[in-house]
């Protein structure tokens, strides 16, 4: 997975996309173990990305807002911002 | 409750402001297939399904339709900022501008307001579900529409992936029927409301159906 | 479990009502940019927009 921030951003994005498609089908299948593998699969490595995401650029979620100088959940990026923004 | 990512569900960058796009685009917003009306519509009728996987399953996907709504509101928000008066003169921007300036306001790309009157919760499931089947159809014929009245890549990428998570939907709401038949005779679907009707003598007919 | 509705006879299924045939798991798109941008991870959900008749 990439190292600059917009790459490891998008893999974020892509891996929460598949957690999502497998959550709604899981909620309908919820006994299809093969589904689960992969859901506990991919939200290991979410949990990870969102981790070093965190720590190297600003927190996008509150659980990982902890901070020390200044309000980090606050100074982050809104994502309506965009990149041409 | 809830939890918020600070992050969209799929990035959108749209490089050059449009306003006549955003007019059309702001329907999906606050229109009558809107995100809006589909989230309300989910998160609201999930409290009268009997079955805890149906109401699971309202709750993540009305979630989602939350995100979906600020995509929407971001395709709007980056197609209005940086408008020039003139171009939204040109651009019969201007009733909307004269109310909301480049604000992001619920409404239908016909100016009429969001209304929870566009959306119905029954409190029957099946009737509920079969709602949701047409409220998925008919939010992805409207993103066909949108689809046709745009060239632009940075607004067809998220606005396709908008209409293929409704295609997602119906399938889940689909199932979602599927398993409550299951709780319910097929020889008289329509007996009763299973998320409101009881049975006098469920003690003496145990098999009566009502699952209480 | 009633058993029509596990029937692949969809002619079996009582009538007046609506049926959507169960998705079964098989494998999800080995692409993830793929099935990101398409807007699902399962090919057979993956029905894309064309605007054309005949493609």
């Amino acid at each position: 997975m990439g190292n600059n921030k917009d790459q490891l951003l998008r893999d974020i994005g892509i891996v929460g996309f598949v957690l999502t498609d497998l959550s709604l089908y899981l909620d309908t299948h919820p006994f299809d173990r093969n589904a689960m593998e992969y859901f506990n699969h991919y939200n290991r490595i979410k949990h990870q990305m969102e981790k070093e995401f965190s720590m190297k650029y600003f927190p996008l979620t509150i659980n990982m807002a902890e901070s020390n100088k200044e309000w980090r959940w606050g100074m982050a990026p809104l994502p309506w911002e965009g990149e041409c923004g | 409750m809830w939890n918020y990512e600070k992050r969209l569900e799929f990035p959108v960058n749209i490089k050059e402001p449009n306003a006549k796009l955003a007019q059309v685009i702001i329907s999906q917003y606050g229109g009558p297939d809107g995100e809006m009306g589909a989230s309300m519509r989910y998160l609201s009728q999930r409290y009268s399904m009997p079955d805890r996987n149906v109401a699971g399953l309202l709750t993540d996907i009305g979630t989602e339709e939350l995100a979906h709504l600020e995509m929407v509101a971001t395709i709007v928000h980056q197609l209005t900022r940086n408008l020039s008066m003139e171009e939204i003169e040109k651009s019969g921007f201007a009733p909307y501008y004269v109310d909301h300036t480049v604000g992001v306001w619920p409404q239908a790309a016909s100016g009429f307001p969001f209304t929870a009157a566009q959306f119905q919760v029954t409190g029957d499931p099946v009737t509920d579900l079969t709602e949701d089947l047409a409220a998925e159809q008919k939010a992805r014929t409207t993103y066909d529409n949108i689809l046709r009245l745009i060239k632009e890549p940075d607004v067809c990428e998220p606005i396709k992936f908008l209409r293929a998570r409704e295609i997602v939907h119906f399938q889940r709401f689909g199932e979602a029927l599927r398993m409550t038949q299951d709780k319910l005779d097929g020889k008289n679907f329509y007996a009763f409301n299973p998320a409101f009707d009881r049975c006098k003598d469920c003690d003496d007919k145990p098999d009566c159906g009502c699952n209480n | 479990m009633q058993d029509y509705l596990y029937d692949n006879n969809i002619d079996k299924f009582p009538v007046a009502m609506a049926y959507v045939p169960w998705q079964r798991f098989d494998k999800m798109y080995d692409d993830l940019e793929k099935a990101f941008c398409a807007g699902t991870i399962f090919p057979e959900l993956d029905k894309p927009f064309t605007g054309r008749r005949c493609v």
